[in-house]
């Protein structure tokens, strides 16, 4: 700036100085910046550099960093809305979950764009629950959303070579796989194989079906470690085609059961509880059904039953065999039976004759195709009104074993060159005698699609990531083969594929999977009018009325031949499906690893479960291990005492043990597949144990410790003996509880319920919610434990914490072994926040963080909580959970790790995004040092007060559901509101049978239990007690 | 040392154990004056400690060191780096709670209730107790802050007007606690330190050096001996020991009240109040003992803690220790008359089940241990009572954890019971209080009145206007009612 540029026209001065263009005012505008140096920045002494940042780092810290208590968000806002969707309000939409080729009807609530929360969904005629008014869903489809978000998820096409593996994308992909199918394609698919899991996807089929046109040289194989093929085999022997059994339970008086887990591994586990518990709730009139059970392990369905008989694998064929010849179904040298035996087929067999139609007998899916035979057999014979048949669908292919040993052999001789996985994983589950890993190695391409990058992948030339099935669209069917079409919820999070876009994409058909399934269900749908049809399906998740037609059952052929006795030498091994990770697909699932197995109450590990007499003989205590050998094959596997189980079997749950699963699941547990071999795939007889001398640590949820002789007298003082009550446990057999109908109220001690003052309120304004609890339908399946984890934003706490006894969840299912060891009764008791009106936690909280509303809920306010951990001290029935460590932000295999930030940014920092995208937004996720616990759902009651006082509505029975409620197939769990003389629960509240835990404390429990009540033949009840002999007064 | 020395070598020592009722023992031996006490328990402060004090300060301040390592991992990890579980929800973190406001019992009871109940003997020990009733609390109100799971919101116990209008809880026995073990340190420590005010001024008087002379003129508010300060200090004195002795009985029977009006079978009992009171009495004249005996050999107190106090603190110890243990057989006749099945079991589990290793290490030191002091010869030999009471130091400790972690692990629904173990956070924890409370002790040894100079001088025979010289008038002893005007102003007699 020299001099002014001459300027026309009028002037504007800021102040007589620069009007007046003194030179100290010209020097001071020539100054951009006047009193700034630049020269003082780089010249600035230490001192001043020193004063200057640390004065702007503490205006930083306490603006930006520091003194804030409230959360950081970031904001994506729609740039095109889409339409109907009210921000805040859940929608909710139907799906399908195909598991081992049988599909599960879901219904998945979406929070904004995230699915949070998969339930059954109540249309469909397999997840209906008792009542039919909601759906059920069992613990790993609800536990699959979080799977959804798991970090550990394939994100990428990996691209593998020999010990070289990069990172690929899609795009290359194509281009590798679109040269390698067009030499395939010229040779008509020769040197193409296919190994896909089981689906039962009608467009998996239709895809299936086409590339086998395009490709008639290639071959499609299928295989599940867990199959029903032996009853496909069996049917087509006794009935001359392949059937499908479908039990109506609701129709049946009379069930046994052999080696049959049909209320919790069967596929249609959920509708059987459904109906099983139909017959169980008619106990106050009494008219309940009873269940026998044979078994070689201890199932779910066995602690259910009214009589049950532990044998080895070998006897309980025997056991059939004898039935079908008592029954007349087949004619053959009589089975020699031991005494018990004898005793059960008596009594069973009297009561079969008895029940007429009205019987039906079931046998394990697993067992041999005779087993399978001699049931149909049996059924035929008896004529019963409670089975009914559906044509098996795939009846052209293999069974599953014969399948992957054929597609081993051929890999082995190098006639496959391509081989495409679809989903499974048999290099960690495939018969170990095949050596499949080996042969695959062997394989110039071969590519496998799968959810994770996994042992299997490992092994292959191109991993693909798959998409999950709430990420795409794909179809399925039901046990009686009901058609269902599943619908993404969300976009890929990772840009994976399904299956049919796979098959489509290899076959260069430029179709979405949208379109793959729609093009399927043109078949399958009314063609003149289609959308509506397609919609109405979309809708309502099924199309009941393509349900496979009932087949009448033919005229008994064949039977397959007896086996041969086998020896008693050795144990038997019983190979079965965990109830947590199946097959050891769910084994990066951190709700399932930690939810409690419903008999050992073991977390995070399977184990070798073991008889205690066996244990005894062996000189074997829990948590040894054990060095089981058979076949010159052995593992090492911490031993598990489990009362009621068969002496003489070992049951070695699979799906442990996996080597590349995700940071939650690899290397838990032990890996029993290795003893698992194609000829034996349910039970190996002539194994050897041996104690290693090493012991190893068992996360139960349950006892955690042994019980010394004076534990023991007080916890059968407190649950009573076998078919007895005890002072928190009701229970008794349904001709006493006949004889005695008021017998839940004998033994209540201390009646007297003195009260220093009359309570201010009675908490029931404008409802009191109150909960009842029907232990006689309950059976410890455990789907109400997930349900209440993915609800209520429950963490995962890992092994460590389990064995510190710091699980967090809010609702356990508490099991009580009575009886003796050898032969114990079950009791399964869901217990939960009570909701006391005079809550023992509320009296002891300093800072008022634990108060009643006026409703009757004992309600948490977290942030008022700073963690005294009184109130679990005194809450008598141990519900409270507190937050030890931050469980969120601790990795569940890890130790919780020092947080050098403000404790309350913990969670936004230091839990990955991804797995935050599982939180149910309507539930605070609260942090450590907070004690936590039931709520009764109340951001349910909440959300449904809500809509019906909006809609001017009164609120009705039903209308709040809690999720433990939701899950519950037998509706053991039922929730409402006390006021209404006439709703579910305060029917229930009256029933004779209901009873609060803990009563003659005072704590007036909002939480009532019905009392057990069993149905076990003449034969085999417990002697009823002579008159009130209860000590302790 | 030296003078001391020569001159407790040159008298024959006195045995003032005697039970001769007719016969008034003597509560200074050694011969000593005014002087020479002024001088033994002065010189204390202002020379070099032995090195002793070295070793134990430097290993009290390394555990104190530990525990702030314990308190920084705690805080920023979670109160699950300890051992607490789901059954088990309060552990060593409110065992230690509970022990350490036991210990601060014995300080206040043998300053006030003693003062009260005119037991003169009790001048020799009482600043020493009543420094570590101070240091004990201090170690008390350490754990209830920190064992909370939000550590930094601790304060939200106090009834502090806040913008959220909450209150804390009043019907929760833990602010009743917050209450109690506040008024009692602030008395406590008000006692404490008004009783010090002529020492103070003893030890400012005699101070070399700016530092000390600054420090102990500033702490003695200027106390210049006039008869209207000595006036006012006799007052405020008795007035004090008045107020501490209700809080003496009401701060561990609020303790106790966190587990009577529990729910938990095993905590829930009225017998609790009075058993806790007793047992702290106990525990804490334990750790009067335990500290007593070694301080005065290290700094030369012989005379001054003769035999006599230690023995007629042994013989407070068999006293309650006798209260506590017939507590313990009430305890388990209710449990058996009541008919209760839970409380009942609660009991047989304690003696029976599997932590009941801790129960008899609790019968054996507390009850089988102080048997011993019904012997003379016991309650005389140093070396027989300090085992005893390290014994119920041990005791106690576990009476209060067999209390809390055993009726725990087992109550109501046999699913939930569990076990414990402590972590080494717990351990490191336990150690670092000590640390605390020792170098606070340790602290206080080197630089303050370890005895009450002032007080000590009005039990002595010159004190009296007609002092006796021989010993037939030695069976009279000073009465302090009668004597109340006499000040020891003058120099001592030789």
């Amino acid at each position: 700036m020299d001099k002014p540029t001459p300027q026309t026209g009028k002037q504007y001065w800021r102040s007589l100085e620069v009007l007046a263009e003194t030179p100290q005012v010209r020097q001071l505008i020539e100054q951009e910046f006047a009193g700034y140096d630049p020269a003082a920045i780089q010249s600035m002494s230490r001192r001043g550099f020193m004063k200057v940042m640390g004065a702007s780092m503490a205006l930083a810290g306490l603006t930006l960093s520091g003194c804030r208590r409230w959360p950081e968000q970031r904001l994506a806002p729609y740039s095109a809305a889409p339409s109907n969707r009210i921000p805040g309000v859940p929608e909710q939409y139907a799906t399908v979950m195909d598991v081992g080729g049988v599909a599960m009807g879901l219904l998945v609530s979406s929070h904004d764009g995230r699915p949070v929360k998969v339930e059954g969904n109540p249309s469909h005629p397999f997840a209906r629950t008792f009542g039919g008014r909601l759906g059920a869903a069992d613990a790993m489809a609800q536990a699959s959303v979080l799977e959804l978000y798991d970090p550990d998820r394939s994100r990428q096409v990996v691209q593998r070579d020999g010990q070289q593996s990069q990172y690929s994308d899609w795009e290359k992909f194509s281009a590798a796989a679109a040269a390698a199918f067009a030499t395939l394609g010229k040779a008509q698919g020769q040197g193409l194989a296919i190994l896909s899991e089981a689906s039962s996807s009608p467009s998996v089929a239709d895809m299936k079906r086409r590339l086998l046109a395009a490709m008639p040289q290639a071959q499609w194989y299928e295989y599940e470690p867990m199959s029903s093929d032996n009853r496909r085999q069996g049917t087509r022997q006794a009935a001359g085609r392949e059937l499908r059994d479908i039990l109506h339970l609701t129709d049946a008086d009379v069930v046994v059961l052999l080696d049959a887990d049909i209320l919790a591994s069967h596929p249609a586990h959920l509708r059987y509880a459904a109906d099983w518990a139909a017959r169980r709730r008619q106990a106050d009139q009494g008219n309940m059904n009873r269940v026998y059970i044979a078994e070689s392990r201890f199932s779910v369905t066995g602690m259910a039953a009214d009589r049950r008989l532990a044998l080895r694998p070998a006897r309980v064929m025997a056991l059939l065999e004898a039935l079908a010849q008592r029954l007349g179904a087949v004619g053959g040298e009589a089975v020699s039976l031991s005494d018990e035996e004898r005793k059960f087929v008596d009594a069973s067999v009297a009561d079969l004759h008895a029940a007429g139609k009205r019987a039906v007998v079931a046998v394990g899916e697993h067992l041999s195709p005779r087993a399978h035979a001699l049931a149909y057999a049996i059924n035929s014979a008896l004529h019963s009104g409670a089975v009914r048949y559906v044509a098996e669908p795939g009846v052209d292919r293999p069974s599953h074993v014969a399948a992957i040993t054929e597609l081993t052999r051929q890999m082995a001789q190098r006639q496959v060159k391509t081989l495409l996985i679809l989903g499974g994983n048999p290099a960690y589950d495939g018969p170990a005698d095949l050596e499949f890993s080996k042969a695959l190695g062997t394989v110039p391409l071969s590519i496998h699609l799968s959810h994770y990058d996994n042992e299997t992948s490992a092994l292959c030339r191109w991993h693909l990531p798959r998409a999950h099935y709430l990420e795409c669209w794909g179809d399925g069917r039901a046990w009686d083969l009901t058609p269902s079409v599943a619908q993404p919820l969300i976009q890929p999070l990772f840009g994976g594929k399904s299956v049919i876009e796979l098959l489509a994409l290899l076959m260069g058909e430029a179709l979405d999977g949208e379109q793959i399934v729609r093009r399927t269900w043109q078949s399958i749908l009314a063609k003149d009018d289609f959308e509506k049809a397609w919609r109405r399906v979309l809708h309502d998740g099924v199309l009941r009325e393509a349900a496979g037609a009932y087949v009448q059952p033919q005229a008994v052929q064949q039977s397959p031949t007896r086996s041969a006795a086998s020896s008693l030498a050795g144990f038997d091994l019983r190979f079965a499906a965990d109830y947590r990770t199946y097959d050891g697909r769910w084994a990066n699932n951190g709700w399932l690893q930690e939810l409690p197995d419903p008999l050992t109450k073991l977390t995070w590990d399977n184990a070798a479960l073991l008889a205690p007499a066996d244990a005894q003989s062996l000189g074997v205590s829990q948590g040894d291990l054990l060095r089981i050998s058979v076949g010159g094959r052995s593992i090492d596997i911490a031993a598990c005492l489990l009362p009621g189980q068969p002496a003489g079997v070992i049951t070695l749950p699979l799906g442990y043990g996996r080597w590349a699963s995700g940071s939650v699941g690899t290397k838990v547990g032990v890996n029993t597949y290795p003893l698992r071999t194609g000829q034996d795939m349910h039970y190996v007889g002539g194994a050897t144990v041996k104690r290693t001398g090493r012991v190893y640590p068992l996360a139960l949820t349950q006892d955690h410790h042994l019980l010394n002789d004076v534990g023991k007298q007080a916890r059968d003082a407190r649950i009573g003996s076998k078919g007895q009550s005890g002072l928190i446990i009701r229970e008794t057999t349904l001709d006493q509880y006949k004889a005695d109908p008021k017998f839940a109220h004998r033994d209540v001690h201390g009646g007297v319920h003195l009260q220093l003052f009359e309570p201010p309120r009675k908490f029931n304004d404008p409802h009191a919610w109150g909960m009842a609890i029907d232990m006689s339908s309950c059976i410890g399946c455990s789907g109400c434990v997930v349900a209440c984890q993915a609800e209520n934003n429950v963490p995962v706490v890992g092994k460590d914490q389990v064995l510190a006894g710091r699980e967090m969840h809010w609702l356990r299912v508490d099991r009580y072994f009575k009886g003796e060891p050898a032969d114990p009764a079950v009791v399964n008791q869901v217990m939960l926040c009570q909701h006391c009106e005079t809550a023992p936690c509320e009296q002891v909280c300093p800072v008022a963080a634990t108060v009643h509303d006026t409703e009757g809920l004992n309600t948490m306010v977290y942030n008022r909580c700073i963690g005294t951990r009184y109130c679990s001290n005194n809450c008598p029935y141990k519900v409270r959970r507190f937050n030890y460590f931050d469980f969120h932000a601790k990795d569940p295999r890890g130790g919780a790790k020092p947080w050098p930030g403000l404790p309350d940014t913990q969670q936004r920092q230091a839990i990955d995004q991804i797995k935050q995208m599982v939180f149910n937004p309507e539930v605070t996720v609260r942090m450590r040092g907070v004690m936590e616990k039931c709520t009764y759902c109340v951001q349910r009651i909440r959300a449904a007060t809500s809509e019906r006082r909006i809609a001017g509505q009164k609120l009705m029975d039903g209308d709040v559901v809690t999720a433990c409620q939701q899950a519950c197939p037998t509706q053991a769990i039922v929730f409402g509101d006390l006021n209404d003389p006439n709703s579910a629960v305060s029917q229930l509240h009256r029933n004779q049978r209901a009873y609060g835990v803990l009563e003659e404390l005072n704590t007036q429990p909002r939480t009532k239990y019905l009392a057990r009540i069993t149905n076990p033949d003449p034969g085999s009840a417990p002697a009823p007690k002579p008159g009130k002999d209860h000590g302790g007064h | 040392m030296a003078t001391v020395d020569t001159v407790s070598q040159q008298v024959d020592r006195v045995d003032n154990t005697t039970d001769d009722p007719t016969v008034r023992a003597p509560l200074v031996l050694g011969g000593k004056d005014f002087t020479a006490v002024t001088e033994t328990v002065a010189s204390i402060a202002q020379r070099k400690p032995p090195l002793a004090w070295y070793i134990a300060f430097g290993i009290s301040l390394a555990l104190l060191g530990l525990l702030g390592a314990c308190l920084a991992y705690l805080v920023s990890t979670g109160v699950g780096v300890w051992g607490n579980n789901q059954p088990v929800a309060w552990a060593f973190d409110i065992v230690n709670f509970v022990f350490w406001v036991g210990i601060g019992h014995a300080g206040t009871l043998i300053s006030a209730i003693l003062f009260l109940l005119r037991q003169n003997w009790r001048t020799s020990i009482n600043r020493f107790a009543e420094a570590m009733t101070i240091f004990a609390v201090v170690c008390a109100g350490l754990f209830p802050a920190i064992h909370v799971g939000r550590p930094w919101l601790a304060y939200w116990l106090f009834p502090i007007p806040n913008q959220m209008g909450m209150w804390p809880q009043f019907r929760s026995p833990l602010l009743w606690d917050v209450f109690a073990v506040s008024t009692y340190a602030t008395v406590s420590l008000l006692f404490w330190y008004v009783g010090m005010l002529p020492d103070l001024a003893t030890l400012r008087d005699r101070a070399v050096g700016k530092v000390r002379q600054i420090v102990y003129g500033v702490l003695a508010l200027g106390w210049n001996g006039s008869s209207r300060h000595w006036h006012r200090f006799e007052r405020a004195y008795l007035l004090l020991a008045a107020l501490a002795t209700p809080l003496v009985l009401s701060v561990h029977s609020v303790v106790s009240f966190d587990f009577a009006t529990s729910q938990v079978a095993g905590w829930h009992t009225t017998l609790f109040p009075p058993y806790f009171v007793a047992g702290a009495v106990f525990g804490g004249f334990a750790m009067v003992i335990t500290l007593a005996v070694p301080a005065r050999q290290l700094f030369g107190l012989k005379d001054l803690i003769t035999l006599r106090h230690l023995e007629n603190m042994c013989k407070v110890l068999l006293g309650t220790g006798l209260i506590v243990a017939y507590a313990y057989g009430t305890e388990l006749f209710i449990a058996w008359y009541s008919g209760a099945h839970y409380e009942r079991f609660a009991f047989i589990n304690r003696f029976r089940g599997p932590m009941a290793w801790s129960a008899w290490l609790m019968v054996l030191c507390n009850v089988v241990a102080p048997q011993l002091l019904w012997f003379k010869k016991a309650r005389t030999n140093v070396w027989v009572m300090l085992v005893v009471a390290m014994f119920v130091n041990v005791g106690m400790w576990f009476e209060r954890f067999v209390i809390i972690v055993t009726s725990l692990t087992r109550d109501y629904l046999p699913s939930s019971w569990g076990g414990y173990s402590p972590t080494w956070v717990d351990l490191g924890m336990l150690a670092g209080s000590f640390g605390l409370f020792f170098t606070l002790f340790l602290l206080f040894l080197r630089f303050g009145p370890v005895v009450a100079m002032a007080e000590v001088k009005t039990v002595m025979p010159q004190a009296h206007l007609k002092h006796p010289t021989t010993a037939d008038e030695r069976k009279f002893d000073y009465q302090p009612d009668e004597h109340h005007h006499h000040r020891p102003a003058r120099g001592g007699h030789p």
